[in-house]
């Protein structure tokens, strides 16, 4: 029997099981165990091995084949590859070598794809149990690794580590044994006699109401399958993956690629045109250059380079100050300049600036977009906030990540006396991770696979803002082009899952409308003790304010009911007044039969309650009213627990396998946490602890934090200066800010790039460092004037024999617009700045009190994203943004030329130049360039200029009755508007 | 040296190569005309590697079938059973319970009643036979122009991304929509309109609002624009305040003096040249986009046909209209939606369902048989179609009252239809089952219609992709989707 024969190769438990196996046959005929018919097995056996032999065993064969998948022994047909295993016996289609060779993805290639009649083969092979070698069909093995996942998937969400309806708790085999309330949920070898099979067969578990509520689905039948032969076999164990010394997939000479070394700094070359180098950065460029014959071009002028600085580093057009100390020439010479790039580092719109770039890698928006309402994220901005003053600060790179990647990890927050700023701010920092859309808050749209898409999308972002990597690829096999490993996604989605679990979930938001069911929410209200006794404290001010309003009117009921009460005891006859009195008055024990009989009789008559005094006391009755509105005005006063957009560890995550071919319903290999192989050492482990004695933590965050932001890391470093390095010269380095991998651009100046790493690390980790160095460079004080030969050499500008010219991003053209009209108010941080949607769609900013604030501070909502902006290219998120793209459309234009708000600013612009230089058209055009672009006009320009102006001024003076005043003032708006227009303000030289 | 910092994988001439190489004065004409031409040959994902994005003609991948889109989004999830799919077993096991079969499909568990039969009564139409309901009387005439698709289903049953899904393929906001990936892929015909143009309803704008035609990752000038069919048709199309021509012409000239000399001094800067074309452009578009949207042009027969000025089609009319004047000016791809859901039948679907169909039955079939009059079928794609479909059981109302039932939403069956360019006549294709609960034959999935779009364009839905992170974004994602071919002409 062939049951038996298949079974006795579990040796530990073969007699007992053999007998058990027989007596359960039946209800595998549906599912998992539908055993093959026996047939003469020789033939297909042959052909297949055939074709394993020319097609396949040239990469899956020997000690470490490809995949860790060997084709050419029984054991290694049966251990499977790096995803899990790759044949189950009997079905094809749930074979992953089957799927490989039917679509065609393996052999790799269109050329050596497998002919039909040979993926048929397989295909019946596999059908026919897969026979190999002289012991034949494959084993069909279920271990705890088959059914946990089903578990995780049908039945934890009310019979796990969280929720433990009936006390039970099915996530291990000892907690299945030992059972809940009704005793174990198996009995070994015994699958019709398991409470847990009987529950399931006979439709009471899981519950049919209540699976929308718990975002489950029905069990499948080849599930129930697989429980089944796995209780029936004996509920067997297989030990889990070593937690070190996996076999490895990647060998070193894959870790030779480029971006997989660690960087180290070659000697600054010597070069020819040593006058022209102001750092090394300079000789790194110089040297490319002079092999192509060329050199930097001249410096640019000083007001186009101050121009330019300050618009790279703040986002705003320079202030007329500075500009007066550009003129004087000296202040921006030798030591002059650099004094003015530490001004500008040093300028609060810094951070400004540069975080709005951080922001796009985060995915930052202000919500979700997931609902119609789309309601906002009301904390979000703590985080903007943060990376903001961090940049300032220039807090250590290496430190800025951590915080973002493990900051809950970072101190023990959950017992600290005193939560500190920086404790809370390490908080705030892992909202990082918190920005894609998340469409789990609503039960019926958080099932697993959606969940998942959750996690891919975070897992995207870290991987695409800050590795340079694109592992996402990974997500369904191995990458095609890096040597990625399917494992390494799934060890890093293990990092991230005691925080991520998609198994044991957190809505995004808690509103009570979706709340209904066992998952919880993402609602986290640890801030700093300062801010939360600070809230405390204002919340008891005004508790207590309602308490005394609540008081005082008691108070005033107490006095008018005793004056009511004395007058009506007053109308009783005098002869029993003090006697009832007393009697009412008295304990009700303790009242004599008299005094019960009075009481009994005057009571109800001596005793008035509220509303029976309302009534009698119009008085009262009025201070009711001023007392409910009092207390509703105070009530509204109270402000909400603060909270955090947060992303913590549980401390407990379920277990992470590869999903093989990304189905969440294919589970493969069990991974532990850890890191892309081909990034460190062979046999490096993750050194994953808890993070302090007794953390209900993994820690696994912070190990990977901690090796992810070590100096010696090969990829860190180089993506950040990568990134700066693009913001000044319009293009990376490497020019794929997010690929670092074989499909990605390979660094146009290997060596500058790396000096550059080494550097940044050299000064520990600190971002304007680097920043200093570009800005001081020859490379980035040239003009952007391009010659002939520049043109036939070097048309890209790869070399940098150039500065290119750049238009203003949105922001940076928006903030310029309001700060040459005096609009711009600089105050920072805080909740976003309210926007308005019009009926036709358009998008405003509303004004406050003082102008309007930098863009980074206008409500980033997704319905809702300022027209003007996104006219301009600000991105929409999902799940982030790695590099914006420039466009130069008839809507831009369209917008600056026709929409009112900008023609106001433009007279706002106007009122400013007159009241500085009065009326005179040349001076007044003169100012205008001052403000606008930084410079005075050249003679054309002027020529051009100031006749329009006048004429402009004959016009309105024509309109506007000869009100020679007025029309100075519309005619300098209509110059103000067409300089705000023109493409010298829009460009950056 | 250049050559190892060349991308493999990018063409070797780009855009940017040969704007560089051209000499310093160019004109704008010239720059339009080298813009609209093909510098790549014929399978580059030309958008994709273009310098500055823009709506300039791009080839497609093969010979198109169409050329023009016209999306009719029917938003809320219209009935199946109750407008073209008639289900004799429904009506025939009216009143018996079926919840259990269906727990964890459906959103209000707590008012699912039990099965319903179609209150309305339904005939057969056209040469090709085609079951219509009652409340469709002039698409009935019409059913020989269009390919319906029975057996569609889609995997999510919740409004928002549902629509996520039929407009931009995965579930969550912020990715590109259809019409964002067909002019990416073609760019328009006509430059001086927007190439991605959205009709939506003055009375509001539909569930996911403008999220509906965004352009996600791909450049903004992708997304759609809103024309709005009563009012200011553009935004920012015209001045919002007051001013003299002669001022404003002053100001304009003046704007262009000063680029021209900006312009002059710096050679070899192209995207100072696009830059001036592009305000170009913008004065030419406020000429066009009134005059496209000038529907007073048309002769008051066909105003009425398409129901402008009737009761309750007036608004949806004025759209369908508006929609053909476009697409007969060459613009690539054009969307109308409704405001909010008036296909969200949960109650009364009685009443409910015959008001959403009055407000856009006559324009809908007037649409239809006017593009083909104007021979305009054989170049335009057109697609009807909604979110999801609806359940075989009940949805009572809180009063629990079954003559005010309607019915809730249901992923695994919906109808849709397709007509025009590439597209079969009076064509049926698939099944669901005997109750109308889920697709059966011949099952189509919101990709596969996606494809299906894409490839009356001339676009391969595997080859239309935008290089993020490593990976090739494409509008059926990882999906495997396959066109309906058994529906193509």
């Amino acid at each position: 029997m062939s049951h038996v024969r298949r079974l006795s190769e579990m040796s530990s438990i073969r007699t007992r099981l053999a007998v058990v196996a027989a007596a359960v046959a039946v209800p595998f005929v549906d599912g998992l165990g539908a055993e093959p018919k026996a047939e003469p097995v020789g033939k297909p056996e042959v052909r297949v091995r055939a074709i394993f032999k020319s097609r396949c065993l040239e990469c899956h064969s020997g000690e470490k084949p490809k995949g860790l998948f060997g084709l050419d022994s029984r054991e290694a047909l049966i251990r499977g590859g790096e995803s899990g295993r790759a044949i189950t016996p009997g079905k094809p289609l749930e074979s992953l070598l089957f799927q490989h060779v039917q679509d065609g993805s393996m052999p790799p290639g269109e050329e050596k794809r497998l002919p039909k009649g040979d993926v048929e083969d397989i295909r019946n092979w596999i059908a026919a149990g897969a026979p190999f070698g002289p012991k034949g069909r494959l084993p069909i093995v279920v271990t705890q690794h088959d059914v946990y996942p089903i578990l995780q998937l049908r039945c934890v969400v009310c019979h796990g580590g969280r929720v433990k309806k009936a006390q039970l708790d099915l996530r291990s085999r000892a907690s299945i044994l030992k059972g809940g309330k009704s005793g174990p949920a198996a009995v070994l070898g015994k699958p019709t006699e398991s409470r847990l099979l009987k529950k399931i067969h006979d439709g009471t578990m899981p519950p049919r109401r209540d699976l929308v509520a718990a975002s489950i689905k029905v069990i499948e039948p080849g599930e129930i399958a697989k429980v089944t032969r796995w209780i029936a076999d004996g509920m067997p164990l297989v030990p889990d993956p070593p937690s070190s010394g996996q076999v490895p997939v990647v060998d070193d000479e894959q870790r030779r690629f480029w971006a997989f070394r660690r960087p180290v700094a070659a000697a600054v070359p010597v070069v020819e045109a040593m006058g022209r180098v102001r750092n090394p950065v300079d000789a790194f460029l110089l040297e490319r250059l002079a092999g192509k014959g060329l050199s930097f071009s001249a410096d640019a002028d000083p007001v186009a380079l101050l121009r330019r600085a300050t618009l790279d580093v703040t986002g705003l057009p320079p202030r007329l100050d500075d500009l007066d100390r550009a003129d004087s020439g000296r202040s921006l010479a030798g030591a002059g300049w650099d004094a003015q790039v530490d001004r500008l580092l040093a300028s609060p719109h810094f951070g400004v600036r540069w975080a709005r770039f951080w922001l796009d890698l985060a995915g930052y928006s202000d919500s979700d977009g997931i609902q119609n309402a789309d309601p906002i994220r009301r904390s979000a901005y703590r985080f903007r906030d943060y990376v903001i003053r961090s940049l300032n600060d220039d807090k250590p790179y290496n430190r800025f990540l951590l915080e973002q990647i493990a900051g809950d990890e970072l101190a023990d927050y959950k017992r600290a006396k005193i939560v500190t700023s920086e404790m809370a701010d390490n908080l705030v920092a892992t909202g990082f991770l918190r920005f894609v859309p998340d469409a789990t808050y609503a039960n019926i749209t958080g099932f697993v696979p959606d969940r998942r898409d959750v996690i891919d999308a975070e897992l995207e972002v870290l991987t695409s803002s800050v590795m340079g990597l694109t592992l996402k690829c990974a997500k369904c096999h191995y990458h095609k082009f890096d040597p990625l490993p399917q494992r390494d996604y799934y060890r890093l989605a293990a990092v991230f899952k005691g925080a991520l679990d998609e198994n044991d979930w957190l809505k995004p938001f808690g509103t009570k409308q979706f709340s209904s069911g066992p998952i919880g929410f993402r609602h986290f209200t640890v801030v700093s003790t300062e801010e939360q006794s600070a809230h405390d404290a204002h919340n008891s001010r005004v508790d207590a304010q309602i308490a005394a309003a609540r008081r005082d009117l008691s108070e005033m009921a107490g006095v008018a009911r005793k004056k009511h009460v004395a007058a009506r005891l007053a109308k009783l006859p005098v002869a029993i007044r003090e006697d009832v009195r007393k009697a009412v008055a008295a304990e009700k024990a303790k009242r004599t039969e008299v005094q019960r009989y009075l009481a009994e009789k005057f009571a109800p008559l001596l005793t008035i309650d509220d509303a029976e005094l309302k009534k009698l006391d119009p008085g009262y009755a009025k201070a009711i009213g001023e007392t409910d509105k009092r207390v509703k005005q105070l009530g509204g006063q109270k402000k909400e627990q603060p909270f955090v957009r947060a992303l913590w560890d549980r401390g407990s995550p379920s277990p992470t396998y590869v999903l093989i071919r990304g189905n969440y319903l294919t589970p493969g290999r069990m991974v532990e946490p850890g890191v892309p192989e081909v990034l460190a050492p062979s046999g490096f482990e993750l050194d994953v602890k808890p993070p302090f004695p007794g953390a209900d933590s993994t820690g696994r965050r912070l190990a990977f934090g901690r090796w992810l932001t070590a100096d010696e890391h090969p990829l860190t470093a180089r993506i950040i200066v990568n990134r700066i390095w693009k913001h000044y010269f319009g293009r990376g380095i490497v020019g794929t800010l997010d690929n670092f991998g074989e499909t990605g651009d390979r660094p146009t100046h290997p060596e500058l790039l790396d000096w550059l790493a080494v550097e940044l690390v050299r000064n520990g980790w600190r971002l304007k460092s680097i920043h200093r160095l570009i800005l001081t460079s020859s490379a980035y004080r040239q003009s952007s004037a391009v010659t002939d030969r520049q043109r036939q050499v070097d048309p890209e500008n790869r070399l940098l024999g150039r500065m290119p010219l750049k238009r203003l991003d949105a922001e940076s053209l928006r903030d310029s617009l309001l700060s040459v009209a005096g609009e711009l108010d600089s105050r920072q941080f805080g909740p976003g700045d309210a926007v308005s949607a019009r009926a036709d769609g358009l998008v405003t900013a509303v004004r406050g009190p003082r102008g309007w604030r930098r863009s980074i501070f206008l409500l980033q909502r997704r319905t809702q994203i300022s027209t003007l902006l996104q006219n301009f290219d600000l991105p929409r998120m999902n799940p982030n943004c790695v590099q914006r793209p420039i466009s130069n459309v008839a809507p831009q234009a369209l917008h600056l030329l026709n929409n009112k708000a900008i023609r106001e600013l433009a007279d706002r612009f106007a009122e400013r130049v007159e009241k500085q230089v009065g009326d005179d058209a040349r001076r007044q055009t003169a100012r205008v360039y001052r403000i606008a672009l930084g410079r005075t006009p050249g003679d054309e320009e002027l020529a051009a200029t100031v006749p329009v102006l006048e004429k402009l001024r004959r016009e309105w003076a024509a309109e506007l009755k000869n009100d020679q005043a007025a029309a100075r003032r519309r005619a300098l708006g209509n110059l103000c508007h067409a300089v705000m227009n023109s493409a010298a303000f829009m460009y950056l030289d | 040296m250049l050559s190892q910092i060349t991308d493999p994988l990018r063409p070797a001439v780009t855009r940017r190569d040969f704007f560089a190489s051209m000499s310093g004065g160019l004109g704008t004409a010239a720059l339009a005309g080298l813009l609209s031409s093909d510098l790549y040959g014929t399978n580059g994902l030309l958008a994709a590697e273009s310098a500055f994005p823009d709506q300039t003609p791009k080839q497609p991948h093969f010979e198109p079938k169409a050329k023009s889109v016209i999306h009719l989004f029917m938003n809320g999830g219209p009935s199946q059973m109750d407008l073209f799919d008639p289900k004799e077993e429904l009506t025939r096991n009216h009143g018996k319970s079926y919840f259990d079969k269906i727990a964890g499909e459906v959103e209000n568990p707590g008012a699912a009643g039990a099965l319903m039969r179609s209150p309305f009564r339904f005939a057969k139409y056209g040469e090709c036979g085609m079951d219509v309901s009652e409340l469709l009387p002039h698409l009935a005439t019409q059913v020989d122009r269009i390919s319906l698709v029975r057996s569609m289903y889609t995997t999510n049953l919740t409004h928002e991304p549902a629509l996520f899904i039929a407009h931009c393929g995965r579930m969550t906001p912020g990715l590109p929509s259809l019409g964002s990936w067909v002019t990416y892929g073609l760019g328009s015909e006509n430059q001086n309109l927007p190439a991605y143009i959205v009709l939506d309803d003055p009375a509001g704008l539909p569930v996911n609002g403008v999220q509906n035609w965004q352009a996600g990752f791909l450049p903004p000038v992708y997304q759609g624009t809103r024309f709005r069919s009563t009012g200011k048709p553009v935004l920012n199309l015209d001045r919002e305040y007051e001013e003299a021509e002669s001022v404003v012409k002053l100001e304009r000239d003046l704007i262009g003096t000063l680029d021209r000399i900006h312009r002059r001094r710096r050679t070899g800067q192209p995207q100072l040249d696009a830059r001036i074309a592009s305000y170009e452009l913008a004065a030419r578009m406020q000429l066009a986009a009134s005059d496209a949207l000038d529907i007073s042009q048309e002769t008051a027969g066909t105003q009425k046909r398409y129901g402008v000025g009737g009761k309750g089609t007036d608004s949806y009319g004025r759209r369908c209209l508006i929609a053909r004047r476009l697409v007969e000016r060459g613009v690539r791809f054009v969307q109308l939606f409704i405001n909010f859901q008036i296909w969200d039948n949960h109650t009364n679907i009685g009443t409910s369902l015959p008001a959403a169909c009055r407000k856009t039955d006559q324009p809908i079939a007037a649409l239809l048989e006017d593009l083909d009059e104007r021979g305009l079928l054989d170049s335009t794609l057109l697609a009807w179609g909604g979110e999801f479909g609806r359940l075989p059981i009940a949805q009572l109302p809180g009063d629990k009252n079954v003559l005010k039932a309607g019915r809730d939403h249901n992923q695994n069956a919906m109808v849709t239809w397709l007509a025009g360019a590439g597209i079969k006549r009076g064509h049926i294709h698939g099944t669901t089952d005997e109750i109308g609960l889920k697709a059966a034959d011949q099952k189509v999935t919101l990709h596969d219609w996606h494809a299906t779009v894409l490839d009356q364009l001339g676009m391969h839905h595997e080859e239309l992709f935008h290089r993020r992170n490593g990976l090739k974004e494409r509008l059926t994602s990882v999906f495997p989707a396959r066109v309906i071919d058994e529906i193509c002409s």
